[in-house]
């Protein structure tokens, strides 16, 4: 490690309600040796040259969650990101307040939105009162158990998920990764009692909202990995009420729809994720396709490589084990 | 006027446990927190929490390591009842939700840690804080309390001979608010940052324990400042007990498991104070590695192998490859001690109360005693529950008989009158300038070995920024969390608690746990076998001793 410094130049969202009427973009120079933490030069920043900037953080050990902004538009926690690949990157460090969340000043933001989606789930264990906890002692399970949950208990609640999710900004009934993330761990943890009243509850609550782009699990500093955990919901949400929503219709109808032929019957999958009435109001943007792509409308041929195809469905699709 | 039976200040895991107790008893209850509670330091603690639930341990094992990890400074009767509590209180946990880390039988794993006789400490990988603070979270959700999330402690207000409410600042509106309380319970953790290089966190500033020091609470203990063997790089982040307790070891730049010499009976796994004085005297002589970062010595885990460090110390992989760019599988760490834990606070009994009517205390901001001159390892994530359950209980019992409070205009006038003052300058040092300052002085006179001299300059040091403090200034103007004016709030908080520290240490010429004097090395019960007890006055403060309890364990020399 060598005591080198670099020139480090900041470009740090501003704003104070009350003084300035819109955001702006304030730049500050520093020498910093490279693996200075982006939190620590923003404290020194505040410190010796501008006391006003304000910005949440506490631990700098990557274990509050407080420090989480944007940094060069990427969702991290400051306290753990280092200025030298920063900058080599970059050429300069752009810092803004986390989004999907309304700006209060500077680089902090008003977490209710996030909070109110972890309070939805119900986040604490649901017990039977006819199955009450062991008396006097601990539950038992397994590390297996215990491992089938591993990654959500190390989710330090900072927000870097809901802040990189686009469903997040485009819909606000989306619950968000890390809520989901938490339901994932109440839904398979065995001492809770309402494993199906969970599922049922959330999957027309905005489950299937969720896009699949991966991009909390990319955020996430404590490899909670969100989106698989929302993928794990999706599948225990079906086995255990069936598809009851155009998402989940979507799922299972897209799956069932290429094994015909390999490709996509665009007909048939939009009947079974909206149903015939569903497809009666669509009618009109059907038309529209129809004119452009009228192919859409024939039957999709079978494809070469059925053979590879069929080896997956009978891998996602094992046959029943036989009895001993 | 806001107006509630019970108010808990601090929402770490002792502030949330008491909310809890209280809100079961009935009472009105709210917390004041100046962070969501989920970010609170009791998050941070990693290698575990103790109970003697293993078949072949005893609480009576569990009491006497305490006793003896106390350095016989530690009260007994509160010592025994915390021991006997903390099988059912872990259980308790479980019941909540909290994710353990399990044995293959399903039973709680439990792990050897330092200063203990058995593998008596159950945890949660190595980020055990985090999963109680997870699982109380969890639990308190399903009880009725009101929250106030981001506001500062300012004052407590006592009058009549009582508490009658705090006053509080609200950061998002930048309004002081007076909140009325019949019981009020100080849960506000440790304040390590009035050293440079900590452990704690940048919000561990000890404000409920000056508040209540204002307030004219005993403050107890407060020289006792427990230094953690093993921190990393310059900041001093905590790298876990459990490192060692896995079976992690010490080294020299000799390549010597130096700790043969200090500890050969347990080596590593020593009491904290014991390690961390073994570790800067390797330092000091000259064993050391110098480095970028000052000087250190290696704590190697590599022979334990990619999967054990992995699984048991996630974080501390973590933190070692992103903050340090170095991997524990693969290298030795670079550590050395920084400061970690108040053995000291607010004076307290048992039930949490102190010598104030309506004033409660729990957890780090607390002293009870149960961890004497040095706490162990595992002792304080225990503490937090026990104490703060009991705390809880005893405040919504009192809060139940006792009659209204009331805070008048004037109490909340003189609060922002002197905090008006900082905004009207147009000279004066910013906080944080004296805050560094404060930092750089304990760091350098009052850290694991003293001596008289020292700790005079470090005093006449304290004293001189307490002085420049009076000419603070706070240049932001803005009400919307006005980190400057926290800043202050804060730093002036961490000025008093740093003068007790060192008017405490002085006066106690004798070296016991995790107070070592240069120029008094041998523990003398005789003269010191007693608690320091510290009360305001306007000269500073004001020293008085107090007997500890024993019940069944005579003082011995202690030897690891």
């Amino acid at each position: 490690m060598s005591a080198d410094t670099i020139s480090v130049p900041f470009d740090v969202y501003r704003y104070q309600p009350g003084k300035d009427s819109a955001a702006r973009y304030q730049r500050y120079t520093l020498d910093l040796v490279p693996h200075t933490p982006v939190l620590t030069a923003l404290l020194q920043i505040r410190a010796e040259t501008d006391p006003s900037l304000g910005l949440r953080y506490s631990c700098r050990s990557a274990i509050c969650g407080s420090c989480a902004m944007q940094i060069n538009s990427k969702s991290r926690l400051a306290c753990e990101t280092q200025v030298g690949p920063e900058v080599a990157r970059h050429g300069r460090i752009v810092v803004e307040p986390m989004r999907n969340q309304p700006v209060l000043r500077d680089l902090i933001v008003d977490q209710s939105p996030f909070w109110r989606e972890y309070n939805k789930i119900e986040p604490h264990l649901k017990l039977d009162p006819r199955r009450p906890m062991p008396a006097g002692k601990v539950t038992v399970m397994t590390p297996a158990q215990v491992d089938r949950f591993k990654e959500t208990p190390r989710c330090i609640a900072c927000a870097a998920c809901y802040s990189a999710c686009p469903a997040a900004e485009a819909d606000p009934g989306f619950p968000g990764p890390m809520a989901l993330a938490k339901l994932y761990r109440f839904a398979v943890d065995p001492r809770d009692t309402a494993h199906q009243e969970r599922l049922v509850r959330i999957q027309p609550n905005g489950l299937w909202l969720c896009l699949r782009c991966h991009l909390c699990t990319e955020a996430c500093p404590k490899d909670v990995r969100p989106s698989e955990r929302i993928r794990d919901l999706k599948e225990m949400a079906i086995a255990a009420q069936g598809a009851t929503e155009m998402g989940s219709r979507h799922a299972v109808g897209f799956k069932e729809n290429l094994k015909g032929a390999g490709q996509l019957n665009e007909m048939k999958l939009v009947r079974a994720t909206s149903g015939l009435t569903g497809m009666l109001g669509q009618l009109g943007q059907g038309i529209r396709i129809y004119r452009k792509k009228p192919e859409i409308m024939k039957r999709p041929r079978k494809i070469e490589g059925m053979d590879e195809l069929e080896k997956i469905y009978a891998a996602l699709d094992p046959p029943p084990k036989e009895g001993p | 006027m806001l107006r509630h039976e019970v108010v808990v200040v601090g929402a770490g895991l002792a502030g949330q446990r008491a909310a809890l107790a209280a809100a079961g008893a009935g009472r009105d209850v709210a917390i004041v927190t100046k962070m969501h509670p989920l970010r609170s330091h009791s998050g941070a603690a990693q290698g575990g929490i103790n109970a003697a639930i293993g078949v072949n341990d005893s609480v009576d094992a569990h009491i006497f390591d305490t006793v003896k990890g106390s350095d016989y400074l530690g009260d007994q009767d509160a010592i025994e009842f915390f021991c006997r509590e903390a099988g059912p209180t872990v259980i308790e946990m479980e019941h909540f939700g909290t994710i353990f880390t399990r044995a293959e039988d399903g039973s709680l794993a439990q792990r050897p840690f330092g200063g203990a006789g058995f593998p008596r400490t159950v945890y949660a990988a190595d980020r055990t804080g985090l999963a109680l603070l997870q699982g109380l979270w969890e639990q308190l959700g399903t009880a009725r309390f009101t929250l106030y999330e981001e506001w500062e402690l300012a004052r407590i207000v006592v009058r009549d001979g009582r508490v009658q409410g705090i006053v509080a600042l609200d950061k998002k509106t930048g309004e002081f608010q007076p909140v009325a309380a019949k019981a009020v319970i100080v849960a506000t953790g440790g304040a390590g940052r009035i050293y440079g290089r900590s452990t704690n966190a940048h919000s561990c500033t000890g404000d409920g324990a000056a508040a209540a020091y204002r307030a004219g609470a005993f403050l107890k203990d407060m020289e006792f400042v427990q230094f953690h063997p093993t921190a990393l790089l310059e900041g001093g982040i905590l790298v876990t007990e459990a490192a060692r307790g896995e079976g992690g070891i010490l080294k020299n730049a000799a390549g010597e498991r130096f700790m043969t010499k200090y500890a050969p009976k347990v080596l590593e796994l020593a009491s904290r104070d014991v390690v961390a004085r073994a570790i800067t005297t390797e330092i000091l002589e000259g064993r050391g590695f110098t480095g970028p970062y000052g000087p250190y010595v290696h704590l190697e885990l590599m022979h334990l192998g990619k999967e054990k460090i992995e699984s048991r110390l996630q974080e501390i992989c973590d933190l070692c490859r992103s903050f340090a760019g170095m991997d524990p599988v693969a290298d030795p760490i670079p550590i050395s001690p920084a400061q970690h834990y108040m053995m000291g606070g607010v004076g307290t009994n048992i039930p949490g109360e102190t010598n104030v009517p309506g004033l409660y205390a729990a957890g780090e901001a607390a002293c009870v005693s149960i961890h004497g001159a040095n706490r162990l390892g595992g002792n304080s994530l225990m503490e937090t529950l026990v104490f703060g359950k009991s705390a809880g209980a005893a405040a919504a019992a009192y809060a139940e008989k006792a009659p209204a409070t009331t805070l008048l205009p004037g109490d909340l006038d003189s609060v922002t009158a002197s905090y008006r003052a900082w905004f009207g300058r147009a000279d004066g040092e910013d906080p944080s300038t004296l805050r560094n300052d404060l930092q750089q002085t304990m760091d350098r006179y009052v850290n694991l070995f003293r001596t008289e001299a020292d700790l005079a300059e470090g005093l006449r040091k304290v004293r001189a920024i307490q002085e420049r403090f009076s000419r603070v200034r706070v240049v932001d103007q803005s009400t919307v969390f006005n980190i400057n004016l926290t800043d202050a709030i804060e730093t002036e908080h961490m000025l008093d608690l740093a003068e007790v520290i060192i008017v405490g240490a002085i006066a106690r010429t004798e070296s016991r746990g995790a107070h070592f004097r240069k120029d008094y090395p041998k523990r003398d019960d005789a003269q010191w076998m007693k608690h320091t007890l510290a009360l305001r006055t306007p000269s500073g403060p004001a020293l008085s001793y107090s007997p500890v309890a024993f019940t069944r364990w005579e003082p011995k020399e202690r030897v690891y």
